[in-house]
């Protein structure tokens, strides 16, 4: 697990690409790695090599050796570099932890328990070590040692100052028995005499200012010269009679000055064995005062370095941890991080992290796990896409047949094949008087009238689920308190492999088709009237005349002949207005359409009935604009519905009269409403038939006319009721462009 | 707390315990010092006597008196003095003196430089020590009735500890004993 990890320690490879502020961190982390194995290598080989350097140092300075001060400085810098490398990674643990970052808490756990397990035994051992090593300082300098190495060293001093003495004995006898001027050879034989019975190392010498002049035994090499040299600097040796002195650790000496000026010397080589027991003594003796003069400082030095190791170790200890962590936590931060972004939507997210342990698998499975989640998004969205397509299609296509089902004048309901009603037209709901929201995909039988149902089930029972058969039937039914003829027609619904789907049942008006039928009926009917009734009326009216201007003066006095006359001029009157109305009902031409303002029209009738009937409020309001209509035609049903309106108010009262441009329909609506009596719901369905009045000496042909105009216009009358009471009266005809 | 109010809170009364402890340790050593500077200069070499006052403190006497090698090197330098131009440098010369107690012959080994001289009690050590008389070398022919002027410069070169403790005090400087350039003229009859 590399460098990446302390890199992701904060976030960051959850991948995507990555940010400049995560590049640079990375980097960071990268530098502050390495430079923590540099310090710890650098202490490790310095540390070492100051160690060799002491031992090899025996006469290095210690205060004025740059090398050392400098080596000295460097690990100091290293190891404070250390110890701020590793505060600083455990204070970014804890803001992380204050951040709330994830990863953080378990981290700061993990390091936490790393510390812990490090600094309690460290410091422990520090303790232990310090007190063991500060007491063996004391027990060493405050024991028996001391006594001990003094004692040794008086023997070794006795032993040498013996010999010492031994040995001045031996120039002093020698000094007197060198006769004065003495030759050489007598010289050697007093030597030789005084040496006599004396160990072999003991050897005497007389000495000249140029050297051995003869001498008594062996001289050692070298010793002779050495010893006269040192003479020469040692002031005793001005003083008469004789001194002793050792030669480096090996040998002592004594001298005796004779009076002819040369010396005579002894000298004793210790044996090897007894010179290396002194000079150990000696060094122990002089390495004990030291000891006990530099106490202090060496339990300082002692403690010091127990302190640097223990610092080694818990710093080493918490930068494991904190690495040890990292390698936990960073896959696991990773992890969380990019369960958040999956969570959030984003499937590009690919953890950029490889190991061969368990988290590098955990991690391998969740880019598998994202990739395949992205490729089953991409095939859920092309999939969905072709959904919507196709959805959009069907919805094109319903739209496109709900508009026809919506403007055809065929009433509409599909039945499936659970008997619940799928689909239900505008018309059919207007026709029936039903709310398609109440009644869609209940079962047919609960929602619609026992009557319909039963028609609708004799038809449907004819049709059976014969595929494509049709049955058809005129029906009479009510609804909406009127009564309307129907032609129904049944079809069976049939998939491609022939399954029954439902019923397609279509109804259509017959009323207004009925309606026009005795319309054009009753004009022929008008016609012949007129014509047969017109033909003996004006003979019988002449005769009647004739008879009265002939008669008259015979029948003076009698009543009832100018009673008769009179009713019969009277009656063919009523006869000719009756056939003159006929007529017009009957000769009633085709509309011809203009196009003018069509509140000016309504207006110029409701001023002659506003003259007329002044206690009636007439009321207009309508659309500007024009509309294509037949001016006289229109102004004449106007006034027919007026007439009838006034007729009905008794002069008092309230008549509405405006006009509507229905675009969304394509009508042109024109309204005249009272609030008088209002229609009895018996009468309506007769209404607009030719001689049918409730009124009192009416023709019956005022609202025949009226349906007839609007008829001839394309369109249609009806009458509803007025809220509170009275009565509506409509005109609708299609909105025309032009005549 | 973090750990920056932290430093700033205590970074004020750190300082000040540094600067005491450094006052006192600096107020309770005497300073060493070379004086009494003297001296002849004939022909091709310098005679200069001088003293190197308060150069053992009494742990380094004591130390000395346990065996601790001591070695001073001294440098003086020679120079003749012109009124109105630079001072032309004449001769230099760098020594050491080494003085070390050996219990086992109860003497003090003195090293001038080549000979080692048998003092008997530590007065005589530190005087070998500390009292100069240096012979300086020059490069040119002094003149006489001129101005020369010596200038001398000693520290404490080494403390010979045994090899046990040089290992473990390799990290510590026990003593730091260095004078500055003091100056003396010389005659030159």
């Amino acid at each position: 697990m590399g460098e990446g990890v302390l890199d992701r320690a904060m976030n960051p490879a959850v991948n995507k690409p990555v940010e400049p502020i995560q590049e640079k961190e990375r980097s960071k982390r990268h530098r502050e790695r390495l430079a923590i194995g540099i310090v710890a290598i650098l202490i490790a080989g310095l540390t070492f090599f100051e160690a060799k350097l002491a031992t090899l140092g025996g006469s290095v300075a210690i205060t004025s050796n740059i090398i050392i001060f400098a080596l000295i400085n460097i690990n100091v810098v290293l190891i404070v570099l250390l110890i701020f490398l590793v505060t600083r990674n455990i204070f970014k643990i804890i803001l992380d932890r204050k951040r709330n970052i994830l990863g953080a808490k378990i981290r700061s756990r993990l390091v936490l328990i790393f510390i812990g397990f490090s600094l309690v035994p460290t410091i422990l051992l520090f303790v232990a070590a310090a007190n063991i090593t500060t007491t063996s300082i004391k027990s060493w300098i405050g024991g028996r040692v001391g006594v001990a190495l003094t004692g040794a060293l008086d023997l070794a001093r006795g032993k040498l100052e013996g010999e010492a003495r031994l040995l001045s004995g031996l120039v002093e006898d020698a000094a007197r028995r060198i006769p004065p001027a003495a030759s050489v050879e007598e010289t050697r034989e007093a030597l030789g005499d005084v040496r006599h019975g004396h160990s072999p190392e003991t050897s005497l010498f007389l000495a000249g200012p140029a050297g051995v002049v003869t001498a008594s035994g062996e001289v050692p090499s070298g010793i002779a010269a050495e010893i006269l040299s040192r003479l020469k600097g040692m002031k005793f040796v001005e003083q008469p009679g004789s001194s002793t002195t050792l030669v480096g650790d090996i040998f002592a000496s004594a001298v005796r000055r004779i009076p002819d000026g040369r010396l005579v010397v002894a000298v004793r080589t210790l044996p090897p064995e007894e010179s290396r027991m002194i000079r150990e003594i000696a060094k122990a003796y002089d390495e004990y005062h030291q000891v006990r003069l530099l106490d202090d400082p060496i339990r300082a030095s002692y403690i010091a370095v127990l302190i640097l190791i223990t610092l080694l170790i818990v710093f080493g200890a918490s930068w494991m941890g904190i690495y040890l962590a990292r390698q936990i936590t960073v896959p696991v931060q990773l992890l969380a991080e990019g369960t958040e972004k999956v969570a959030g939507g984003d499937l590009d997210v690919r953890l950029d992290y490889s190991s061969s342990d368990e988290f590098g698998h955990l991690v391998s499975s969740f880019n598998r796990m994202t990739a395949d989640l992205k490729e089953m998004k991409r095939d859920l969205e092309e999939t969905n896409l072709s959904l919507s397509t196709t959805y959009e299609e069907l919805r094109r296509r319903t739209q496109f047949i709900e508009a026809i089902l919506t403007n055809i004048s065929t009433g509409v309901i599909v039945i499936d094949r659970h008997s619940r009603i799928a689909m239900i037209n505008k018309v059919a709901e207007r026709m029936l008087e039903i709310k398609t929201e109440k009644v869609l995909g209940k079962p047919y039988k609960e929602v619609i009238r026992e009557e319909h149902f039963e028609a609708i089930r004799a038809l449907s029972r004819e049709v059976g689920e014969a595929a494509g058969k049709q049955v058809e039937r005129q029906v009479d039914l009510e609804a909406g308190g009127k009564k309307i003829s129907l032609r129904v027609s049944v079809t069976a619904l049939r998939d491609d492999s022939g399954g029954y789907m439902g019923l397609v049942v279509a109804f259509d008006d017959l009323s207004q088709a009925m309606r026009l039928q005795k319309v054009l009926a009753w004009r022929e009917v008008a016609r012949r009237i007129a014509h047969e009734i017109r033909n003996p009326l004006t003979p019988i009216q002449l005769s009647t005349e004739r008879m009265l201007k002939k008669y008259a003066a015979v029948h003076e006095g009698d009543p009832a002949f100018a009673e008769c006359t009179q009713t019969i001029l009277s009656e063919v009157g009523t006869l000719k207005h009756l056939v003159e109305e006929f007529t017009r009902f009957a000769r009633m031409p085709a509309p011809v359409y203009k196009e003018g303002d069509l509140t000016e029209e309504l207006r110029t009738v409701v001023e002659t009935y506003r003259t007329a009937h002044p206690g009636i409020a007439w009321e207009l309001e309508g659309e500007d604009g024009a509309a294509w209509f037949d001016p006289f035609q229109i102004r004449r049903a106007v006034t027919n519905l007026l007439e009838n309106a006034a007729a009905v108010l008794d002069g008092k009262g309230t008549v509405k009269v405006g006009w509507v441009r229905q675009k969304e329909l394509g009508l042109v609506r024109i309204s005249v409403a009272d609030d008088g009596p209002g229609i009895p719901m018996a009468d309506r369905d007769h209404l607009f038939e030719p001689y049918f009045s409730r009124k009192e000496g009416g023709t019956g042909l005022g609202l025949a006319i009226v349906s007839a105009i609007a008829s001839d216009h394309g369109g249609t009358v009806r009458v509803r009721d007025n809220v509170p009471h009275g009565a509506v009266f409509e005109i609708e005809f299609p909105v025309r462009s032009r005549g | 707390m973090s750990g920056e109010a932290f430093l700033r809170r205590i970074a004020v009364p750190l300082t000040l315990l540094i600067l005491v402890f450094a006052a006192n340790a600096s107020a309770a050593s005497p300073k060493p010092e070379i004086v009494g500077i003297s001296g002849k200069i004939h022909g091709h070499e310098a005679r200069v006597l001088f003293t190197l006052h308060n150069g053992f403190t009494p742990e380094m006497v004591e130390a000395l008196k346990s065996g601790i090698e001591i070695s001073f090197k001294t440098v003086v330098r020679v120079e003749r003095v012109h009124r109105r131009w630079f001072d032309f440098p004449m001769g230099e010369l760098e020594f050491s003196r080494t003085v070390r107690y050996d219990a086992l012959s109860r003497v003090y080994r003195l090293n001038r430089g080549g000979r080692e001289e048998l003092l008997p009690d530590v007065h005589a050590a530190l005087a070998g020590m500390t009292q100069y008389e240096i012979v300086v070398p020059l490069t040119l022919d002094a003149e006489p009735g001129k101005t020369y002027r010596a200038h001398v410069r000693s520290r404490l070169d080494k403390v010979g500890l045994s090899e046990p403790l040089q290992s473990i005090l390799f990290f510590s400087s026990l003593w730091d004993v260095e004078t500055e350039w003091a100056r003396g003229y010389l005659t030159a009859p």
